[in-house]
């Protein structure tokens, strides 16, 4: 019994003793940056996407010698248990513990789900370890309204590389009012946290700026028959549905909506932004959808493109959207890291923390830095339609996704 | 159900020799065997105080925090499935109601405008106003028992429509349930936040010291919360509550006949199973400060029945170890062995050690776990039902001594009816099965300190006669006047409290436990322990306890040493005419005016037949009234003042025994055309043991 | 679109809805009604048929909605798929039965339904951590044929559904009630001891059972791909859940019931969507079920025994 109970008291610390012994005989210096992602469950395949273009970033800066002569290591944790059978909340804070309780671990990136997010931040904040979300765009967090609850030492410890969906939802309703000249609409999530709160805001500004929103319903995602729901909406003549949510139930409302309501502008957020939508709901049945996508404008630059090559080549999968948020984010950490390094300080994660704040980084989605509450300051929302390119592979969201404009933000 | 399988060979015990010289050598040999569990306690409770002392990553103590929130739950589940057998699969449920009620009245979803109706509130420090709005202020700890309650009164909610279900339509109508509680949250946004999750619920505060990020005192909390849950339920379990759970577990019709109140106890366990679901909800969601429906749906119920399984069904120690296990594998070790196998591989340099996730494995592991405890360790890593020694081989072949007297002489007043005559008149009852008529018009009466037997062939409704008269069965017609009143429309926990006991044709035992408890059971309806009595252990209830157990052991010994040695066995070990004779001694436990025997004797030697005959006749000499149904007409004759024949569901013919053996109806239709009467018992009573073996 | 047409539409999703859920019940149904066991395996056993018949499909070299097939072609395209998903998916069930359950056969109580949750998991990461979690894309020869009727469409795919599930009821009713092996588990479903005593091999009646439950998920899995154009690992649960709601509304052992109680539950989801709205589906079709337990406990067509332990 005694010997079982030390055994088990002494396993973390092997393991960290196996940590340092690589640092002693690896690279000279390493830091630890930690990801926190629902690898298990529901949520995996967007999850693995994120995981892997972080890895990239941090990879390629190994590869390339170090960041400022420090390897880098990732601390993957992962917040999906067989309990929860997804994301798990209570698991995303012992996650959190993990990484503050490993000093080595500088700065994080994760977490997919807001869910997650809420009940990270305030133990991240007593650590002051900064975490970068490249996808979890519940405003509340960042809420300065909240702050005591979500930030209670003050600092802002969630960053986000994506805006919020104070921005998302808006922004796509008034593109729906000016561009599409949509009068009425029916507005759809898929009843998670994500799905929901950028339909909420979407159909808040819908109904400021004249759209007749005519209903909304909530899909559940693991069901697979929205027949029942699209037939309901058909003979009210919207011009319009709005799906917000990820593209495991849009790949079925693609499908089911294109055989339905083949007539009408349908428009989603970045969840659609998604190759699972391209190769599950395929074409003709994904063709013509908007989608809107958090950042502005880069894929079709020529150093996105060779960047998605470097991502299909390591990973023999196309990137998404938020694999480029995730890369991103991994920039803005070496970044940091460089930065604090040459300005000859500690790489502790209060330095990198405080580093970056003040970012001001060249990245994928052009230059990134953060406000005071961690919410990323350039807000441009762009808009893209789903059109067939016959000369790229059909599941390849670089190249399937035409640019068509920017999402105005609301004066 | 250990028990059950008892005769599967065991598999998986290689190391066994090993594992016994361990045992032998280890220090605990050194304890006397009644400390050891104490000492086992006491270490196991130290081992969890001082963990974060010697342990000191945050981490790994809110994964241990987590874990032992699920240990909370799997006692819980426990309670329902294990104990009282409702196979309960939308558990998660109550976790959901209990984590809600807090977040709802700790955080700032709910914010009324202020009025003075709030007034009181503030005073008690239950609201605070902000500006115009009130915002809920409920204390933690208030809100532990609270939520409890509030979960209690929905598991008593959930638990009404399911009464009269048996276990499949049971679990299916729980997964109902258990599926409606998440989406009602989702789609309530106004209280829960909906699918975006509550914000800022307050942590707990102890003495203005508030419990903050830091994951020990939610740790601390946590062992305080399964310490009370395991205390709560080895308390509920050795009570009067916890036998007439595992009672209803294991015959609900024998149950109900030796006078549990089915809807009562059924619902109790529903009840307190949700209860200490909704106090883990409140000390999950004050530990995360945040609550999001998706944390509560059918994954978290399945998961947590995997956890009871795993350790034991019905094993208060197994199920905590079982959810400890699996919670803090998946949390906590599997993910330090990946940490440990990307080490070593980035020390080695091989690619693939540094790509291995085991934990996106989880789920996998956990369904080969639960298969192959299923298949190879039913009983669960602890199981329930603990060995008994042996008896020894000159206790097995011990001379048999019939009752001594004096027992018998102290319970002839539990015996004895002294109101009005008759002690129980029939008259007129038709029960019919669809387009069957199992009994027609049949009048019967049994006057005070008689014995009456019932014959008939096979299928002329003797049993159902029974049946009917202890409330198993409601007669289409006709009335049952027992003591003077009507029975005829009472449920069979009541009649037995009115004093009128049986026992059954096919012996309806509860198989897994054991000869005391049997017994203890019959007696369910002469105590009166409650919930509080049986957790506070309040004198009164222990001096209800300590009689009750006395007066079961002199119970047991009416049939001699046949019983009392074998007091502490499972029942179902028994050889068949013990198992007749616990039966009855469980039905005499309820201290009965009039006696119902079905075929008592049947599948008995006449040796034993002999032996409990006399005992039967000494009862009676005692004061005892009693029914008998008997194929044995010498056995009939010896005991019976009257006889009633039934032939196709109608009463034939009625009268002593020796006028009735010469009537030619009666013989004509009990025994076929030409036999006589002293060659008909025989064949009954292969027919008996068949049905048991 | 008129009231009616809109009303006949939905009662066109409910029933082709309705069909699937029917027939996976009689899954439900069918091993109930002879082991009193309800099999969550039921659930995954569905799931991985419809990749097995998304498999079969692309062997053909159908792949997405890209290739039409018309006639006989497409006749001989579906015969291939629904044999092959059904022969395979009837064996998965019997593999089942024979590796997890059989062992358990003699113990009481709710063991044996545990291990099959346990089966269901292992099934279902099977699937997740080899095919991966992406929602594929079915492949579906079918054209895009369809009719008029009072306004609301009636399209190839709903026709097809109808027929392949009245086709298969009607062919388990039939062999059920007319074969030697039918009356055999008709008999074992009655009383297993008696009819063991009577000569019937009640293991054949057994595996009988999970392999035509087995076999008719798998029709119901291929249904499934070829309505939705769509799989994907998590697809067991939610049906699953509202066949086997449907199996004891109906009166779980009744195959009639499983029939009945599917095409009510697909009726149900459908006419709730419409009347209250989406979100509160599975909390429609949960009330109804326990109302109708509260007053008929063994469902609508079921024994009277639900109520005895």
């Amino acid at each position: 019994m005694l010997s079982r109970r030390t055994l088990i008291v002494q396993l973390p610390a092997l393991a960290l003793a196996g940590s340092y012994a690589v640092r002693a005989f690896g690279a000279d210096k390493s830091v630890t940056v930690g990801i926190n992602l629902p690898l298990t469950g529901a949520d995996a395949q967007a999850a693995t996407k994120i995981k892997q273009g972080a890895q990239l970033a941090f990879d390629e800066a190994n590869a390339a010698g170090g960041v400022a002569g420090y390897k880098v290591n990732l601390l993957v944790l992962d917040d999906g248990t067989a309990t929860a059978g997804q994301y798990d909340p209570a698991q995303a804070a012992t996650n959190a513990r993990k990484m503050v309780s490993d000093s080595s671990v500088v700065a994080a990136i994760g977490p997919q789900m807001s869910g997650s997010g809420k009940a990270m931040s305030p133990i991240l904040s007593q650590g002051n370890l900064a975490i970068i979300t490249p996808a979890s765009t519940n405003p509340d967090i960042t809420n300065p309204k909240m702050a005591a609850q979500y930030r209670p030492a003050g600092k802002a410890v969630y960053f986000r590389t994506v805006t919020t969906d104070a921005y998302q939802g808006p922004n796509m309703a008034n593109y729906y009012a000016d561009t599409l000249k949509v009068k009425s609409v029916y507005v759809l999530d898929d009843s998670g946290a994500f799905g929901v709160g950028i339909a909420d805001s979407f159909q808040t500004q819908a109904e400021k700026r004249g759209i007749k929103v005519l209903g909304r319903d909530q899909l559940n995602p693991k069901e697979a028959d929205y027949t029942t729901i699209l037939t309901k909406i058909k003979p009210m003549n919207a011009d319009a549905i709005y799906y917000g949510g990820v593209a495991q139930a849009g790949v079925k409302l693609a499908k089911q909506s294109y055989d339905i309501l083949p007539k009408l502008i349908k428009g989603g957020g970045d969840g659609m932004h998604s190759t699972d939508l391209l190769s599950g709901a395929g074409f003709p049945a994904a063709e013509g959808w908007y989608v809107t996508i958090a950042a502005p404008h880069v894929l079709d630059k020529p150093e996105v493109a060779a960047w998605a090559k470097r991502f299909q080549d390591k990973f023999g999968g196309p990137p998404e959207d938020y694999s480029i948020t995730a890369y991103d984010a991994g920039l803005v950490i070496i970044d940091a890291i460089k930065r604090v390094a040459a300005a000859g300080k500690e790489v502790n994660r209060n330095n990198v923390r405080d580093a970056i704040q003040a970012s001001k980084v060249n990245t994928l989605q052009g230059e990134v830095s953060f406000d005071e509450n961690g919410d990323i300051t350039n807000r441009v929302v762009s808009v893209f339609q789903i059109r067939k390119d016959d000369k790229y592979p059909l599941n390849d969201t670089i190249h399937q996704y035409k640019y068509v404009g920017v999402a105005p933000a609301s004066s | 159900m250990a028990g059950r399988d008892r005769a599967a060979p065991r598999r998986g015990t290689i190391g066994a020799e090993t594992f016994a010289f361990l045992w032998r050598a280890s220090p605990v040999q050194w304890i006397a065997p009644h400390w050891r569990p104490r000492v086992a306690v006491a270490l196991v409770t130290l081992a969890a105080l001082v963990f974060p002392v010697l342990h000191r990553n945050d981490a790994d103590i809110d994964s241990a925090a987590n874990a032992l929130a699920y240990a909370a739950l799997a006692l819980g589940l426990n309670i329902v499935v294990g104990f009282a057998g409702l196979l309960d699969l939308g558990y998660a449920a109550f976790f959901a109601i209990g984590a809600y009620t807090y977040g709802a009245f700790a955080s700032f979803q709910i914010e009324p405008s202020w009025s003075p109706f709030w007034q009181p509130f503030e005073a008690l420090g239950l609201v605070a106003h902000i500006g115009d709005v009130v915002h809920f202020t409920v204390s933690f700890w208030l809100m532990l028992p609270v939520s409890a309650l509030v979960a209690a009164l929905f598991g008593v909610l959930f638990g009404a429509p399911t009464l009269r279900l048996k276990g499949d339509y049971l679990a299916i109508v729980t997964l109902g349930f258990g599926e409606i509680v998440p989406i009602v949250a989702r789609n309530t946004p106004s209280v829960t936040n909906g699918a975006m999750g509550l914000n800022g619920v307050a942590a707990p505060q102890l003495f203005g010291w508030s419990f903050g990020v830091d994951a020990t005192p939610y740790y601390y909390v946590g062992v305080a919360l399964v310490a009370v849950l395991i205390f709560a339920s080895g308390r509920l379990k050795s009570s009067r509550i916890g036998r007439a759970w595992m009672a209803i577990r294991e015959d609900e019709i024998a149950a109900a006949a030796m006078g549990v109140n089915r809807v009562k106890f059924k619902l109790l366990a529903f009840a307190i199973g949700a209860a200490f679901a909704g106090a883990t909800g409140t000390y999950f969601v004050a530990k995360l400060q945040t609550a999001t429906p998706e944390m509560f749906m059918f994954p978290v119920s399945v998961m947590i029945l995997v956890m009871i399984v795993f350790g034991g069904i019905g094993s208060i120690w197994g199920v905590v170890v079982g959810a400890l296990i699996l919670q803090m594998l998946q949390s906590w070790f599997l993910q330090d062995l990946s940490q440990w196998l990307h080490a070593l591989g980035r020390l080695l340099d091989v690619q693939w050690l540094q790509q291995i996730e085991l934990v996106q494995s989880i789920e996998m592991i956990f369904g080969l776990i639960l298969v192959t405890m299923m298949l190879y360790r039913r009983q669960g890593l602890i199981p329930a039902t603990r060995n008994v020694r042996a008896l020894t081989m000159a206790e097995q072949t011990a001379q048999v001594e019939l009752a001594a007297p004096p027992p018998v002489e102290r319970l002839r007043g539990d015996f004895t009816y002294c109101g009005p005559d008759p002690l129980l008149a029939i008259n007129d009852l038709t029960v019919r099965f669809g387009g069957l008529v199992a009994l027609r018009a049949v009048a019967l009466t049994v006057p005070a300190r008689s014995v009456v037997a019932v014959i008939g062939p096979n299928g002329s409704g003797k049993s159902t006669l029974f049946n009917a008269v202890t409330g198993l069965v409601t007669p289409e017609s006709g009335s049952v006047q027992f003591a003077g009143y009507p029975i005829e429309r009472l449920p069979p926990h009541v009649v037995l409290g009115r004093g009128m006991a049986r026992t059954f044709q096919n012996i309806r035992l509860f198989p897994n436990l054991t000869v005391l408890e049997n017994v203890m059971i019959g007696m369910h309806a002469r105590l009166h322990a409650g919930v509080p009595g049986a957790l506070l252990h309040l004198p009164r209830t222990r001096r209800e306890e300590a009689e009750a157990r006395e007066h079961c052991r002199e119970i047991l010994a009416l049939f001699g040493n046949r019983l009392t040695p074998r007091a502490d066995h499972v029942v179902s070990s028994l050889s068949y005419a013990n198992r007749r004779r616990v039966e009855i001694a469980r039905a005499l436990a309820s201290s009965p005016k009039l006696l119902l025997l079905d075929e008592p004797t049947a599948g008995m030697n006449p040796a034993e037949t002999l032996e409990l005959a006399g005992q039967i006749k000494s009862l009676h000499g005692h004061g005892l009234s009693i029914v008998l149904i008997e194929h044995k007409l010498d056995v009939v004759v010896s005991l019976a003042d009257n006889v009633v024949v039934l032939d196709h569901g109608e009463k034939i013919a009625e009268g002593p025994p020796d006028v009735v053996r010469r009537n030619e109806e009666v013989i004509r239709a009990y025994l076929g055309r030409s036999a006589s009467l002293g060659n008909a018992p025989q064949e009954s009573a292969p027919r008996g043991s068949a049905a048991i073996a | 679109m008129t009231t009616e047409a809109l009303y006949l539409q939905q009662i066109i999703n409910g029933l082709s809805l309705g069909a699937m859920y029917a027939l996976l019940a009689l899954g439900f149904t069918l091993v109930y009604g002879i082991l009193e066991l309800i099999n969550f395996a039921h659930f995954n056993v569905f799931m991985v048929a419809s990749f097995i018949g998304m498999w079969a499909l692309e062997l053909l070299g159908l792949s997405g909605q890209g290739v039409i097939l018309t006639g006989f072609a497409l006749v001989g395209a579906l015969a291939f798929g629904f044999v092959v998903t059904m022969v395979l998916a009837g064996l998965l069930g019997v593999a089942v039965e024979r590796i997890a359950l059989r062992p358990m056969r003699a113990v009481r109580g709710t063991a044996a339904m545990i291990t099959t949750i346990g089966v269901s998991y292992i099934l279902f990461n099977a699937v997740l951590l080899t095919v991966g979690a992406d929602s594929k894309n079915y492949p579906n020869p079918m054209p895009d044929m369809h009719w008029d009727i009072g306004g609301a469409t009636l399209r190839l795919r709903e026709v097809l559904i109808w027929g392949v599930a009245l086709v298969l009821m009607a062919g388990l009713h039939l062999f059920v009630n007319r074969t030697r092996l039918g009356k055999a588990m008709r008999a074992t479903a009655q009383d297993a001891e008696a009819a063991r005593m009577m000569g019937i091999d009640v293991d054949r009646v057994i595996i009988t059972a999970f392999f035509l439950g087995s076999a008719l998920a798998g029709a119901a899995a291929l249904i499934f791909g070829l309505y939705y154009n769509y799989t994907s690992f998590i697809i067991g649960y939610s049906a699953g859940l509202r066949a086997f709601t449907a199996a004891v509304l109906g009166g779980i052992g009744s195959v009639t019931g499983a029939m009945v109680g599917g095409i009510l539950i697909g009726l149900i989801e459908a006419l709730g969507g419409q009347i209250v709205s989406v979100r509160w589906d599975d909390v429609i079709i949960f009330s109804i079920l326990v109302l109708v337990l509260v007053f008929a406990p063994s469902g609508l067509f079921g024994r009277p025994s639900a109520t005895r332990s």
